[in-house]
């Protein structure tokens, strides 16, 4: 209330003396420079243009925001000349209106948003539709009429329209404005075929939420929908749920570190994976935990869920290696060995292949390749120059970089494509598993290069303490080395869930039944034939909340951690 | 003192036990060597066996035999399908390598502009994102927070289905008021540059013009340090430069290629005599009453067209442009027919399809010498510009001229863009946040505008800790243009995939992506490694 | 009187002959050649980069040296992972920079050693371990983490996860370079209980006093190699080499 006081007090002016500069505060805001000049002209013209604009297109919102707008700028200016801010004036001044420039920005901005939001309302609100059945379940029954009345009030042609026909001839009414209101469908009786069957329906120029309510069930559960199947996913929440309310007390201060407790609660969480693993792909040939068949049961949300888990979770032993891979300093293969075996494979090469492949080559590009043993002895250089000989940490890294260059798209048609050539020709493997192997091996070189970030920035120090204290190399990472490195990168491993998260829509290009694909089904339904636009906003809703809750709690982790301070 | 004697014999040869660190170490790489030898040969095993099934035909030669070095010859084989867009010529019958080619052209032609232009809107939006306006900073911020939070495939589909492709039918495509600009569900067309053959020499003078400009700055600039008088070192060279540019185009201009062939019964002695010829056909005063004509219903669109100055040309010349710049400044009615080549261009003209015949001089000398009567036909000189403007029109359900951009690419582009864009722009502000507040104080201090503080002291800063991480990101942006497939444009990647499916060489196309998508890493950071190395000299 | 003459000399324990070491083209360590007898007690002094951090830190083979020879409690120091492990679990080193590990407890990092390399009980090494924590004076920070105890607290922990682990032989690589000035004070008093309790003890540092008071050898190192070795009386007050009391004299007369 006081506050309220205060500012209305603000806009009565006198009591205090004014102060105003009225050279300095032109030469400041106007007359700086000549470029700042030419732009308040030109922008004060067209911020007025769009007013004049949005106030023919919509005269009350406009008048509102305009007087508020001028009202404010009053009460800021008289208190910034008084010196005499309220909070609110001064958070004015601080944040809208600290410029001539920034006065005008903020009237065109809100006037742009006021904008948005009411086409976005209109759109979403006003003039949408929630039937989930727009054309049956209309309050407007059938109505039956002659054929002759038909032809007289829609200007139809119906001689040719055959009796009960599917594809029934729409007419559609518009208003006095030319806007169409309503659409009327018009069907033959299959009992009498000078009667006409009339459907009304209004037409809405909004979205078509039924679309998406009709659809809301599929897209998040697929065929977990089904009522034999669908307590597998509410048990595999319900084993989330039981391990992370206990996990908010054993996990949070000092009360139960070391203890049984936390250790039992470790276990269950690295366990959790394969019993909801099993809940969701089965356990047994029959019965309550049947098998089921990915490619055809696994869908929708479920799917994007099974997949950025199961990648992570499996991508993680992996990249881990592959990170100490990488940063690996084990004793080389010595020089002295590698040059003689290259310069060896060169000469049996030259003596052996070449010939014969030059006789055989029919152009340049065959003949170049006929000397491939020359390229033996200079591999070998840059092997023993990058890697010291080090043939673990050449792989990890030439693992590491040709994933990171390859993009995911690419990786995923690879899995499809290529898992059953370079696997025997009995092993049959089903796409969603072939996706989700592809999934964490790709995750698996951006997880260790985020580990290898942790390692990284261990102090050298670390290592040495271990050393010096006579552990071996085991104990050193598993005890000192790893649990700290990790605790460090949990923020960028977060990070990546959520980028597996949102990359996950891309598997319906390979045929996967995610939301995505799912989504774009609907426009080929019957009820709702071309909808496109309200299911993808619906997507766009799930994967902004999923990555911004996870982005959310990855900060407040890395606060926690004091990962930024260091 | 601590001088001992050495003695090498005793210890350098001393067999290293099993245990010494070095062994193991080799003895580990061995183990690994050979567990990943065993590894891949399983694979090639299993690979070789699955080839023997698929059947020799993955082996095929030109010549009809099947050897494995043959494993890439179907790439010069028939592609068979169309490509939706190309920067060159592309035909169904023209081979799988060059269909490869022209995709790899599309990919290139959506990172390099995806780049440009994603830097361009990261850097605004990241320096929005630290406005001292509230609303600009919080609708910076929630940008970036949408887009970094949605996967990229769902943006580029919503642009494509749910905003491009809702846009107005050709016929009613938007204009922006002033510019010749149309936006339709078809795409982006916009007036474009044409350059003509006389454009070679025009440049040879800009060229000139450069160095001279570039040359008088520096003199300028020894002068002003010899007098110590200040000299104006922007405004002369741009004067001169200006000076070159207009005589370069003056000069270029009087050297004409272009000429037109017509017949002498129009009696048309030069293009002025167009504009009589059009009077005495509408049977008007002024030309401009023309457009009257339609208007006030006194003829229609057709009939007009029935009338109008009938053309012939060859698709894609520059000379088209040329002419139909001069009749549209002159208002001279024209409808144009264009042929693909240069004999059906001239039988056309020929069989009196047209009226002039629209090419440059040398053919067109060439050509009338194949006509029946060649004296009954004029050849008329055209004055040529070396740059015309050419505008895109409707012709029929096709824009035609200036240049296009289909639907598609402006759909990865813009996905592409707003989405690097975002994540550019928290690099830029943190980059920017990165350089201290000490920093903008002393520029304050110095009495630096907020611009010049902006230009001369923070970016320049910035710019050591932005360009690590913006590498990765045009990395990223390189990638994701293989999403392009979700909207069909015909990129690198979409294509293989097409490949892969026509001709069921799976393995081949696989290793060619993985090696065009591995350049093209390499590249990028290859350059702006070297860039960054240049900078951190710099900054020594 | 040196210190020499009022301690039981044993064997040598540590032998190094003509030791070399090469970072890349410079070489660190230029030919170190000393022994050291059993419950002795050697400071190492010399200018920043004289080499002597890096000696010792070879000791234990925190680097390797690539000539020359040094053995330690009879075992030679080669490439063989049974003689370094040997060496490490004998010779406990003291770091500058403390190294304690910041995610266990004092007490986690002091047991961790001998649980995991001794093999003992936890009971027995918590129980040693809470010993050598009342030793250097700190049994009431034992459940705390390292971040939470002062520079000097800190580094008597480093002491006791040393000692706990029992070695024979100590070496303290400038053990209180890092800390604040009155911290110094209860790090050095723990060295010089240590001293008199019969280790034997290499010790990098720039405390003259401690030197001259508990040493019973003074060893200086320029350039990678050992110009003087003296008993403390004799090297401070009256040092043979031109470069020793050059050096001498910019630390006491600033």
């Amino acid at each position: 209330m006081d506050v309220i006081l205060s500012n209305i007090r603000a806009l009565v002016p006198g009591r205090k003396q004014f102060h105003l500069d009225l050279r300095r505060f032109v030469a400041e805001q106007i007359t700086r420079s000549w470029i700042l000049m030419v732009w308040l002209i030109a922008f004060t013209a067209f911020v007025g243009w769009y007013t004049i604009g949005q106030l023919s297109a919509a005269p009350g919102s406009t008048t509102t925001v305009l007087i508020i707008w001028a009202l404010t700028v009053y009460m800021t200016v008289i208190s910034e000349l008084q010196k005499d801010h309220t909070p609110l004036t001064f958070w004015l001044k601080e944040n809208m209106y600290n410029s001539i420039n920034n006065v005008l920005v903020t009237l065109f901005l809100t006037l742009l948003i006021l904008a948005g939001v009411r086409a976005f309302y209109s759109y979403a609100w006003v003039n949408a539709s929630f039937e989930t059945d727009p054309i049956t379940s209309n309050e407007e029954r059938p109505n039956e009429i002659t054929v002759d009345d038909a032809l007289a009030a829609y200007r139809v042609d119906f001689s040719n329209f055959p009796e009960g026909s599917s594809l029934p001839p729409r007419v559609i009414l518009e208003n006095a404005a030319g806007t169409p209101i309503r659409q009327v469908t018009l069907t033959k009786s299959a009992d009498d075929p000078n009667i006409v069957i009339e459907e009304l329906e209004d037409i809405h120029t909004g979205a078509s939420w039924g679309s998406v309510i009709e659809n809301l069930p599929n897209i998040l559960l697929f065929r977990f929908r089904d009522p034999v199947i669908q307590w597998r996913i509410w048990a595999s929440i319900g084993v989330l749920v039981v391990l992370a309310l206990p996990s908010f007390v054993v996990y949070r201060g000092e009360r139960y570190r070391g203890t049984t407790t936390r250790r039992l609660l470790t276990w269950a969480w690295v366990a959790s994976p394969l019993i909801i693993f099993g809940l969701l792909y089965g356990l047994t040939a029959e019965g309550p935990l049947q098998v089921v068949d990915p490619d055809q049961i696994w869908g929708g949300f479920v799917l994007t869920v099974i997949i950025s888990v199961f990648a992570i979770v499996v991508s993680f032993p992996i990249g881990m290696l592959l990170a100490l891979g990488r940063r690996s300093n084990i004793q080389g293969i010595p020089w002295w060995v590698t040059y003689p075996v290259a310069i060896a494979i060169t000469i049996w090469g030259l003596l052996t292949t070449t010939p014969a492949n030059l006789e055989a080559s029919r152009n340049t590009a065959e003949t170049i390749l006929a000397y491939w043993p020359l390229a033996v002895p200079v591999l070998a250089f840059f092997f023993q120059r990058s890697f010291k000989g080090n043939v673990v940490a050449a792989f990890s890294t030439g693992y590491i970089e040709v994933v990171r260059g390859t993009p995911f798209i690419v990786v995923l048609f690879m899995s499809i494509i290529l898992f059953p050539i370079f696997l025997p020709s009995g092993w049959d493997i089903s796409g969603v598993i072939r996706v989700l192997l592809a999934s964490a091996l790709f995750s698996a070189a951006y997880l260790a290069e985020n580990i290898r970030g942790g390692l990284q920035a261990l102090p050298n120090g670390q290592y040495e303490a271990a050393d010096s204290l006579g552990l071996s190399a085991f104990n050193k990472y598993r005890l000192i080395i790893l649990p700290q490195a990790l605790r460090a990168v949990i923020p960028a491993i977060v990070g990546q869930f959520i980028g597996l998260y949102k990359d996950t829509s891309l598997v319906y290009l390979v045929g996967l039944f995610d939301m995505l694909a799912l989504a774009n089904g609907i426009s080929s339904q019957n009820n709702w034939l071309g909808i496109r636009t309200e299911p993808y906003i619906l997507l766009m809703v799930i994967y902004f909340l999923g990555s911004s809750l996870m982005a959310w709690y990855s900060r407040r982790l890395e606060r926690q951690l004091g990962v930024g301070e260091r | 003192m601590a001088q001992g004697s050495i003695d090498p014999s005793g210890r350098r040869f001393k067999l290293p036990s099993l245990l010494d660190v070095r062994v193991l170490g080799v003895l580990a790489q061995l183990a690994f060597v050979v567990g990943f030898i065993l590894v891949t040969v399983w694979f090639i095993n299993n690979i070789l066996s699955n080839l023997d099934a698929l059947g020799e035909s993955q082996f095929i030669c030109i010549d009809g035999s099947s050897k494995p070095r043959c494993s890439f010859d179907f790439l010069s084989s028939d592609a068979q399908f169309e490509l939706a867009e190309t920067p060159i010529e592309y035909d169904p019958a023209d081979s799988y390598w060059r269909a490869l080619g022209a995709a790899a052209l599309n990919t290139l032609k959506v990172i390099v502009s995806g780049i440009i232009l994603a830097t361009i809107l990261g850097t605004f939006v990241g320096i929005a994102r630290l406005s001292k306006n509230w609303l600009v900073a919080n609708i910076a911020k929630w940008y970036v927070d949408i887009l970094r939070n949605t996967p990229l495939v769902l943006q580029l589909i919503i642009i494509y289905f749910s905003v491009l492709l809702a846009l107005p039918q050709i016929e009613e495509a938007i204009k922006i008021p002033g510019i010749p600009i149309f936006i339709s569900q078809r795409g982006v067309n916009f007036i474009n540059a044409t350059f003509l053959p006389s454009a070679g020499v025009w440049l040879a003078f800009l060229v000139l013009g450069l160095i001279q400009a570039q040359v008088l700055w520096w003199i300028l600039g020894r002068v002003e340090e010899q007098t110590g008088r200040s000299q104006n070192r922007f405004l002369w060279p741009i004067i001169s430069f200006l000076a070159i540019a207009i005589l370069g185009w003056v000069f270029s201009s009087n050297d004409t290629n272009q000429s037109i062939l017509l017949g002498r019964q129009l009696q048309v002695e030069e293009i002025s005599d167009f504009e009589t010829l059009m009077l005495q056909r509408y049977d008007v005063n002024t030309l401009g009453e023309i457009d009257m004509l339609v208007a006030n219903e006194v003829m229609t669109q057709d009939a007009v067209d029935e009338l109008a100055l009938s053309l012939c040309v060859l698709r894609d010349a520059p000379s088209e442009v040329n002419f139909t710049a001069q009749l549209r400044q002159r208002g001279i009615p024209y409808t144009v027919r264009r042929l693909s080549s240069q004999s059906r261009a001239t039988s056309s003209f020929a069989d009196g399809d047209c009226e002039v015949y629209v090419a440059p001089t040398a053919v067109l000398a060439g050509e009338r010498d194949i006509l029946e009567n060649p004296n009954s036909f004029l050849l008329l000189p055209v004055q040529e510009a070396p740059v015309r403007w050419s505008i895109p029109r409707i012709e029929g359900f096709n824009f035609v001229g200036g240049g296009k951009m289909t639907t598609e690419f402006t759909a990865v582009l813009i996905g592409l863009v707003l989405n690097t864009g975002a994540t550019i722009a928290e690099i830029v502000r943190a980059g920017i946040q990165s350089v201290s507040k000490g920093q903008s104080e002393a520029a304050r201090a110095l009495g630096l505008s907020e611009g010049q503080r902006l230009r001369l002291v923070v970016l320049p800063q910035a710019l050591r800790v932005i360009i690590p991480p913006q590498t990765s990101q045009y990395l990223n942006l390189a990638k994701n243009s293989t999403l392009a497939l979700a909207v069909a444009y015909p990129d690198f990647w979409n294509i293989a995939n097409t490949t892969i499916n026509q001709s069921g060489r799976s393995i081949q196309i696989m290793l060619i992506v993985l090696a065009f998508y591995l350049s093209i890493s390499l590249i990028v950071s290859l350059m702006l490694n070297a860039y960054n190395r240049r900078i951190q000299l710099v900054e020594r | 009187m040196t210190a020499t003459n009022t301690k039981s000399m044993g064997e040598d324990v540590i032998v190094c002959h003509d030791v070399h070491k090469w970072y890349g083209d410079f070489e660190a360590l230029k030919g170190v050649s000393m022994r050291v007898r059993s419950g002795e007690v050697i400071v190492i002094l010399g200018p920043s980069g004289s080499g002597k951090s890096t000696f010792i830190r070879t000791l234990n083979r925190l680097e390797e040296h690539q000539e020359g020879s040094i053995s330690v409690d009879g075992i030679e120091l080669t490439h063989d992972i049974r003689n370094i492990a040997e060496i490490r679990r004998e010779v406990g080193m003291v770091f500058q920079q403390f190294n304690l590990f910041p995610h266990l407890t004092v007490l986690e990092n002091i047991t961790l050693a001998p649980i995991h390399v001794r093999k003992w009980s936890r009971e027995r090494a918590e129980e040693v371990g809470m010993k050598w924590l009342t030793r250097v004076g700190i049994p009431e920070q034992a459940e705390k983490y390292p971040g939470q105890l002062s520079g000097g607290q800190q580094q008597r922990v480093a002491i006791a996860r040393t000692l706990t682990m029992e070695p024979k032989i100590l070496l303290f690589d400038e053990p209180t370079s890092a800390l604040d000035p009155e911290m110094i004070k209860e790090v050095l008093d723990v060295m010089r209980d240590l001293a008199s309790s019969g280790y034997t003890i290499l010790a990098v540092t720039h405390e003259m006093g401690f030197a001259r008071e508990v040493a019973d050898r003074v060893i200086f190192m320029d350039a990678g190699q050992i110009v003087e070795e003296n008993v403390p009386s004799n090297f401070f007050t009256n040092p043979k080499e031109e470069r020793t009391q050059r050096f001498l004299q910019q630390i006491l007369n600033h």
